[in-house]
């Protein structure tokens, strides 16, 4: 009664959850464009279902389904300890659930003489258990030795892993005690045992104490062989034909065996409610959990490779975009590989911003598409996080799940800069694939006016100063000392390519690349700072390479840059 | 001989046909290279940034081909600077290298200055050598016109990529040489294509690319050969962004070294993935092909020989 109540329950809560999370599917996303109605997405999901099932693509779609996800072929690919990891836990998990678990509804149905008690059922279950544990441990391996390659692990990442290992344990401790409980023993033989006498019943009991690991009042000590021997007859006409022998329920037995006498304090009977109880909540805890957590992922990520196999990760449009956008950010499952193979990894040391990392990023691009995060700090941290990124694209095709992390990644860069102002890094090489791809180019553009601005309110320009300029403080500027050789010849200002390519230069540019050395040479760091020209220096060096007196000019406009970003970002006035 | 391929973070992705004709090339040369999915971005687009960042990952690198005991072959010409660039730095500044050491430690590696940065370019005409290379040619180009444009982070500074003579460089129009194609003189060969501004200021960026078209068309070239990636990226996939479509068969096409050599090798245009250029078609690749002649220095070298012992 109590049982069918609880469970219902939890089903209930797991449905809701998981409507919840659909909903999310079409309602959500990160996009710098408005977002499209409900109507429109269900309606483009529908269409883009339709077309795939209707066309040779199923062929795709069938092949994806074995291939990357009853096989994993895309972590194989990668790491067979990963492999492993997964297959281990999903499989055996997964039988455990089925077989186990609804053993009432899948066993029964698919194998007619199914008891819990026979085998091969008590051994593959055993089986399965220690299976799990395996992967688990493997997972727990993975996570402590990836610590330095990077891979983050939250509280939630350990907190799955050990209500999967209670899950196990608790049933492995519940089916021990239930071999080591006298109560369960005597109330198994009342239901099935058709004893003659207390002579039988005794030597039956002998022989469950030898073999099947009962602990019981009547023998303290290890019982005569002679009455264990004719038990073991007794045994063989009663229990054998729907009782295995307990020793093939390996792990209970021998967790029965070595601490049973602790298990069996009294009859045993409260023990096993204990554990039956323990063990029954773990599980529905975990059902109710499901769609809260990243076992969401067992739903989405299948769902997420199937789009990725038949798209090409080219969805059709802005709804079906959005749509696998929201179904790949509920399929992350923050395992961490594509921060550990992340080529910006280094610059995560440097900064030490966890959101340079993919797997960081998507934690919060998940809060940021429900609209759950406005910290104004955090959002700033992320948007150096997206923009410090080499779009080398090995995220998105290391992901196991499938997910398009480049594209969710360019959208909420431009999300972003609408929503505050843009990151300085903007003004990097990072920019670079970012032309290259013209992705939203206008917004781009935008972004980059802003920042721009945001360097000219920060400097003082030479319209802005006092004339005649004052001789500032020596050594204002200590990254890099060769400009005090500069004897003004101008051949830097005169081989320039950027100068040369304004009419004029003065105006677009600020100071030309000699008048930079000039304020430095005269301790004006802010008026060289000024200068748009350091930003528009095109890095070419050709400059530092003519200097009659080596003048390092590109390197001195390096150290004025991050010179720039440094007082930008820290709010500090040079 | 044994190299580290360093393809840095543009080829793998935006250029894969640069790395795969490299190799099929330097397989063909008896070069092996390795690649090593390890190693990170080089640290260039952090430059503007951050100095000790733009260092750090460059150095990570090293170190990871200095535990394997190999040098570091490059292909990109930023990845080459980066990657020389703190060598120098760090090799010079023991204080930051024993901090930045600090943090390489956690995932055991240790960066000590062993390994060499070697561009492609200088194993080709150095480690392997013209002389090696002309007698295993089965074709030469009969009639080719290329402009070649350098790229200025492998000349530039010259005390830092200690490339060669960057005023003046002579490697790639010897290695063009002897594949019988002619490099031409032009202005625009020793600068910039651009490409540190895209995304900064694209119309400066636009702008410098542009002058470059112009100039090697001027010139009279039929071929545009970049050797950064950065480059290519400009010549191959912005050029082709900044043309209209109707305009598409006035673009300059763009041919990687690889690519050249390949071709003299008697490598298959797929098997350097000549096609995936974006501003090749198959008529290019045809008149390539038409091109290719004996190798006529055989032929020299053995009418020579037969004088000698006449």
């Amino acid at each position: 009664m109590n049982f069918n109540i609880l469970l219902s329950f939890s089903i209930i809560v797991c449905l809701l959850g998981l409507i919840f999370q659909f909903s999310k599917w079409f309602t959500a996303g990160i996009s710098p464009l408005p977002l499209p109605s409900v109507g429109t997405r269900v309606l483009s999901c529908c269409r883009a279902l339709f077309t795939t099932i209707f066309s040779a693509k199923i062929l795709t779609l069938v092949r994806a389904f074995f291939v990357d996800v009853v096989c994993q072929k895309r972590i194989f690919d990668k790491s067979l300890l990963r492999w492993a990891t997964h297959t281990l836990i999903a499989t055996s998990f997964l039988l455990l659930f089925f077989l186990h678990a609804l053993s009432g509804i899948v066993s029964d149905f698919l194998f007619s003489d199914f008891q819990p008690t026979r085998n091969p059922f008590l051994f593959l279950r055993n089986l399965f258990g220690l299976l799990t544990l395996i992967g688990i441990g493997l997972a727990t391996y993975r996570r402590l030795a990836c610590k330095s390659q990077r891979l983050k692990s939250a509280k939630t990442d350990w907190l799955l892993l050990v209500f999967i290992g209670s899950i196990i344990c608790s049933g492995i401790f519940l089916e021990a005690s239930k071999m080591s409980s006298y109560s369960t023993y005597q109330s198994m033989v009342e239901e099935y045992g058709a004893l003659a006498d207390e002579e039988e019943e005794l030597a039956l009991e002998a022989f469950w104490v030898h073999e099947n690991g009962l602990v019981s009042a009547n023998f303290k000590s290890a019982p005569a062989t002679a009455l264990v021997a004719s038990g073991q007859e007794i045994n063989a006409d009663s229990c054998i034909e729907c009782h295995a022998s307990n020793r093939s329920g390996f792990m209970s037995y021998s967790i029965a065996r070595s601490i049973g006498p602790v298990l069996t304090f009294g009859d045993g009977a409260v023990q096993v409610t204990f554990f039956y109880y323990l063990h029954l909540t773990l599980c529905l805890t975990f059902l109710c959990w499901i769609p809260f957590s990243k076992m969401f992922h067992m739903v989405s990520a299948p769902v997420s490779l199937l789009i990725k196999a038949v798209t090409k990760s080219q969805p059709s449009g802005l709804a079906n975009s959005l749509n696998s956008q929201m179904i790949g950010l509920s399929a992350c499952t923050h395992c961490g590989s594509c921060s550990v193979e992340c080529s910006s990894n280094m610059f995560y040391e440097s900064f030490g911003n966890e959101f340079i990392l993919p797997s960081e990023k998507v934690q919060y691009l998940k809060k940021i598409a429900a609209k759950q995060l406005t910290e104004p700090q955090i959002i700033k941290e992320l948007q150096e996080g997206l923009y410090v990124c080499t779009s080398c694209d090995r995220c998105t095709s290391i992901c196991p799940s499938g997910i398009n992390l480049k594209e969710l990644f360019i959208n909420a860069r431009y999300f972003l800069t609408q929503n505050g102002p843009p990151e300085a890094t903007l003004l990097s090489h990072f920019s670079f694939p970012l032309a290259l791809a013209n992705n939203f180019v206008d917004d781009h553009i935008t972004a980059l006016k802003e920042v721009t601005e945001l360097f000219k309110a920060s400097f003082t320009p030479l319209s802005a100063k006092a004339i005649p300029l004052t001789i500032g403080q020596a050594d204002t500027f200590t990254e890099n000392n060769s400009y005090k050789g500069c004897y003004s010849c101008q051949r830097c200002t005169n081989i320039c390519p950027v100068v040369r390519s304004y009419s004029n230069p003065a105006e677009s540019l600020g100071l030309l690349p000699h008048q930079i050395i000039y304020s430095l040479g005269i301790g004006d760091l802010d008026l060289a700072l000024s200068s748009q020209m350091i930003w528009n220096c095109s890095t070419c060096y050709l400059c530092q390479e003519h200097c009659p007196n080596q003048v390092e000019l590109c390197d001195i406009f390096y150290g004025l840059k991050n010179k720039a970003v440094q007082s930008i970002k820290t709010g500090a006035n040079i | 001989m044994n190299y580290a391929l360093f393809e840095g973070c543009n080829i793998p992705v935006r250029i894969p046909q640069y790395s795969r004709s490299m190799k099929a090339v330097l397989k063909k040369l008896d070069v092996t290279l390795e690649t090593i999915d390890d190693f990170n971005c080089c640290g260039y687009p952090a430059r503007n940034i951050d100095e000790s960042a733009y260092l750090l990952p460059s150095m990570r690198n090293m170190a990871i081909a200095e535990a394997r005991g190999l040098d570091i072959f490059v292909i990109c010409n930023c990845c080459f600077a980066s990657l020389q660039k703190t060598k120098q730095v760090l090799n010079a500044n023991t204080q930051l290298r024993n901090k930045l050491n600090l943090i390489l430690a956690k995932e055991g590696l240790n960066f000590t200055g062993s390994v060499s940065i070697k561009h492609f370019l200088t194993v080709l005409h150095d480690d392997i050598g013209t002389n090696k290379i002309t007698p295993s040619l089965s074709w030469k180009f009969t009639k080719l016109s290329v402009a070649v444009i350098q790229g200025c982070h492998i000349l530039r500074p010259r005390e830092v990529t200690l490339f060669e003579d960057s005023f003046v460089p002579r490697i790639t129009d010897k290695l063009l040489e002897i594949l019988g194609i002619s490099s031409l003189d032009w202005r625009g060969k020793l600068e910039c294509c651009g490409a540190a501004l895209a995304g900064i200021n694209n119309e400066l960026s636009h702008k410098l690319l542009q002058e470059k078209v112009t100039g090697a068309k001027a010139a009279g070239a039929d071929y545009i050969v970049p050797i950064c990636s950065y480059c290519h990226l400009q010549f191959d996939t912005t050029q082709k962004e900044m043309t209209e479509p109707t305009e598409y068969d006035t673009i300059l096409p763009v041919l990687v070294y690889p690519q050249l050599i390949g071709l003299c090798l008697g490598l298959e245009p797929d098997q350097l993935g000549i096609k995936e250029n974006n501003t090749i078609n198959q008529a290019h690749i045809d008149g390539l092909l038409a091109l290719l002649g004996p190798p006529v220095d055989k032929k020299k070298t053995k009418l020579k020989k037969k004088t000698v012992t006449c």
